[in-house]
């Protein structure tokens, strides 16, 4: 786990946790609902699909808007998260979860081009 | 030799009907008739039979009058309608004609047709002699008394039971009769007709009075006509009638159409009078939408300037509205939206008006565009007034095929604008290059000078010289002449003035991933890419020479999307491409990676 940081940290959307279970991963999306014990909140990504985040400690802020989880995909395909960081939408420009997930698509469909993602084949 | 058709007269004679008959030319003979355009009757021939009773529709005296038909030509009849008149017999009214084969290359009669006698006649008709006799008491004039004389006894409800019956129905008598067939002759005859476009209310007011008025334009399937209701006329009709529905209407009054007002295309217009009827008609599926014409995108460069077209595009981007005043001090709202078609051209649309106001281009619906005007504004553009009618996703068929090509594979491609963007405005980006791809297409090589949108990044900015001091008067920047004196003299204004005012010229090298290039940037421009304003750049300039030069370090290496226009000039015998900044914007992140993923499919797509 204290290595998370140093190993690549593939861009995903939810339709390909299940694909990189036990990995690391990079996961933005906008928050939805927070569990009320404040260790667990859910995220909505690009497609409209949720995915779930599970935190070690609880929060200590209020949490909205878009995020970037950096984490392990659980075997129940849950991402364990080891850090998050809010993307600020208060410069005027909203974050477009659609164009985003565009790009992430592009990525995974031409990984030759992209060597700094590790092949989800790996 | 061409085949005639043969029965075919005796068809048509009989109310039958024959599709695109192909007959002879007997005879024509020109009937002058009370006032407005003479009427040609012709007698044809199918080999077998002589038939005397054909009128030529008043829209092809022309083909009479510049002799294009004339005896023994052979001639392929497209279209037509039969009339029955009170005494049983019946005319063909000829709407449509082309001929197959010249008379010269006929050289005679052919067959050896006898003249047709109808049965339902019942001998009343002397057969008439065949060749050049016409029969002498079917003057037109005549006819068309006669044919009011059946259609006053019918009353309107009957008319209604029977909507769909066709002119020609044996028997049935003549109620709804074709648009193509309209002429000022007739005064009592109904048109089932879809509506397809529907003025506002007009009003005016002259040295006689005031008023107002309305227009309308109707189709059917013969045709369209433009229809126009003035003062009481516009009370009691103008809140009846609904765009896209179909009405029966009866009793206008017709004459020659003003073709300057309208792109309509018939011979007449129509106006409503007080014994005008306007009845709704709930039974309408066959009766034609719009009759469009529709032009290719990329044809338009082939068009003289002010044709009047129909165009159908998807609408791929649109502008805000705007607002200007016109030359009588009136508001008029103005929208811009740019369209393409399957040729994968783009065009400007511009829209007046409620329709500026109105319209919506979100999910970038279809357009069609009756009787727009080409203008060569801008390269080719078009302009929607007030006789055009504009339908969003309308329900034909063209309109579908488009849809279905620009899903599939025409939201991938950029398109190719006729219209150039003219600079300093431009919130439209087209014909996106990279630096690398300028040169290597040789823009700015032809005839004209090219315009390219790219993103790129300012790698060095020549401060020397990138300020001047110019006239100080509003709309002149010519270059002063210091006078040392402390004057400053404008050539082009022919005066001296005690100040100028800095105006900026800076040249500035910006760099993309592949390739960098040397631009020169105008006052608007050179602020927004340096953040400050001239004046307060040349002042700066004078006094705090450490603040001016930070000012430009600052600006290095900011990325803008730059419009470009590039243009071979020759100097000395030397030539070069010089490039000129038209207009300087920040990145739009969003657009920007749309653009790019785009790319990448259309790449990954090869």
């Amino acid at each position: 786990m204290a290595g998370i940081l140093d190993v690549p940290k593939p861009r995903i959307n939810c339709s390909m946790l299940s694909r990189f279970i036990n990995r690391a991963v990079c996961f933005v999306g906008r928050v939805e609902k927070v569990h009320p014990s404040g260790k667990m909140f859910t995220v909505v990504d690009g497609e409209s699909k949720t995915a779930t985040v599970e935190l070690n400690e609880p929060l200590e802020e209020e949490l909205s808007g878009v995020v970037e989880v950096i984490g392990m995909v659980s075997n129940k395909g849950d991402i364990m998260a080891s850090t998050y960081n809010t993307l600020r939408e208060d410069r005027g420009v909203p974050f477009d979860l659609e164009l985003y997930n565009e790009a992430l698509k592009v990525i995974h469909d031409f990984p030759q081009h992209y060597p700094f993602q590790v092949a989800a084949s790996g | 030799m061409a085949n005639l058709s043969a029965g075919a007269i005796e068809a048509l004679a009989n109310g039958s009907g024959w599709n695109e008959a192909v007959l002879q030319l007997v005879n024509i003979r020109r009937l002058d008739g009370g006032n407005g355009p003479a009427r040609f009757r012709v007698m044809m021939s199918d080999g077998r039979h002589t038939l005397s009773s054909f009128m030529l529709s008043t829209q092809l005296n022309y083909m009479a009058e510049e002799n294009i038909l004339v005896p023994n030509c052979v001639c392929l009849l497209k279209r037509q309608v039969t009339n029955m008149l009170k005494d049983g017999r019946r005319v063909v009214i000829i709407l449509e004609i082309q001929v197959l084969k010249p008379a010269e290359e006929v050289g005679g009669k052919i067959g050896d047709p006898t003249p047709y006698s109808d049965g339902q006649s019942k001998g009343q008709q002397p057969a008439p002699a065949p060749a050049p006799a016409p029969v002498p008491e079917t003057r037109q004039p005549l006819q068309q008394q006669n044919r009011n004389e059946v259609n006053r006894n019918l009353n309107r409800d009957f008319m209604k039971k029977v909507p769909s019956a066709l002119p020609d129905t044996p028997g049935g008598g003549s109620k709804v009769v074709p648009i193509a067939s309209l002429n000022p002759y007739q005064s009592k005859w109904t048109i089932r007709a879809r509506v397809t476009n529907k003025s506002s209310i007009r009003t005016w007011s002259n040295a006689r009075g005031e008023g107002k008025l309305f227009s309308m334009e109707m189709v059917d399937e013969s045709g369209e006509i433009r229809v126009t209701g003035f003062n009481q006329e516009v009370d009691k009709f103008f809140s009846l009638i609904e765009v896209g529905k179909v009405y029966y209407v009866s009793r206008g009054s017709l004459k020659i159409a003003n073709k300057q007002y309208t792109s309509v295309k018939n011979d007449y217009e129509m106006t409503l009078n007080g014994e005008s009827t306007v009845i709704p008609c709930e039974d309408s599926c066959d009766v034609p939408m719009v009759q469009c014409d529709f032009v290719s995108i990329g044809d338009l460069e082939n068009r003289e300037k002010d044709a009047i077209v129909d165009v159908i595009g998807v609408c791929r981007s649109v502008d805000e509205v705007t607002k200007l005043t016109t030359k009588s001090n009136r508001e008029v709202s103005k929208r811009t939206l740019s369209l393409m078609d399957m040729s994968g051209k783009l065009v400007n649309v511009t829209l007046w008006g409620e329709e500026a106001e109105k319209f919506d281009g979100s999910g970038q619906p279809i357009v069609a565009i009756k009787g727009a005007k080409l203008s060569d504004y801008g390269g080719r553009s078009l302009s929607a007034s007030f006789s055009s009618t504009m339908m969003i996703n309308p329900d034909i068929p063209e309109a579908y095929k488009l849809r279905g090509w620009f899903d599939k594979e025409g939201h991938a491609l950029e398109g190719q604008s006729l219209t150039e963007v003219r600079g300093g405005s431009g919130n439209y980006m087209e014909n996106w290059k990279t630096l690398a791809d300028v040169k290597s297409e040789h823009l700015g090589h032809g005839d004209k000078a090219d315009y390219y949108s790219c993103i790129a990044t300012i790698v060095f900015l020549r401060k020397e010289n990138c300020l001047y001091q110019a006239c100080p008067s509003q709309d002149c920047n010519k270059k002063v002449i210091d006078q040392q004196n402390g004057m400053f003299r404008c050539e082009k204004c022919d005066k001296e003035f005690p100040n100028f005012k800095y105006r900026l010229i800076l040249s500035a090298n910006i760099a993309d991933y592949g390739d960098n290039q040397w631009v020169t940037c105008f006052q608007e421009s050179a602020e927004a890419i340096l953040g400050q304003n001239a004046a307060y750049l040349g002042q700066l300039k004078d006094s705090n020479e450490s603040a001016f030069d930070e000012i430009f370090q600052h600006a290095n290496f900011n990325t803008f999307v730059f419009r470009n226009r590039v243009k071979l000039e020759t100097y000395n015998d030397e030539s070069r491409i010089k490039a000129t900044v038209m207009d300087v914007k920040p990145v739009d992140h969003r657009e920007y990676s749309k653009r790019l993923i785009m790319n990448i499919r259309k790449l990954g797509a090869k």
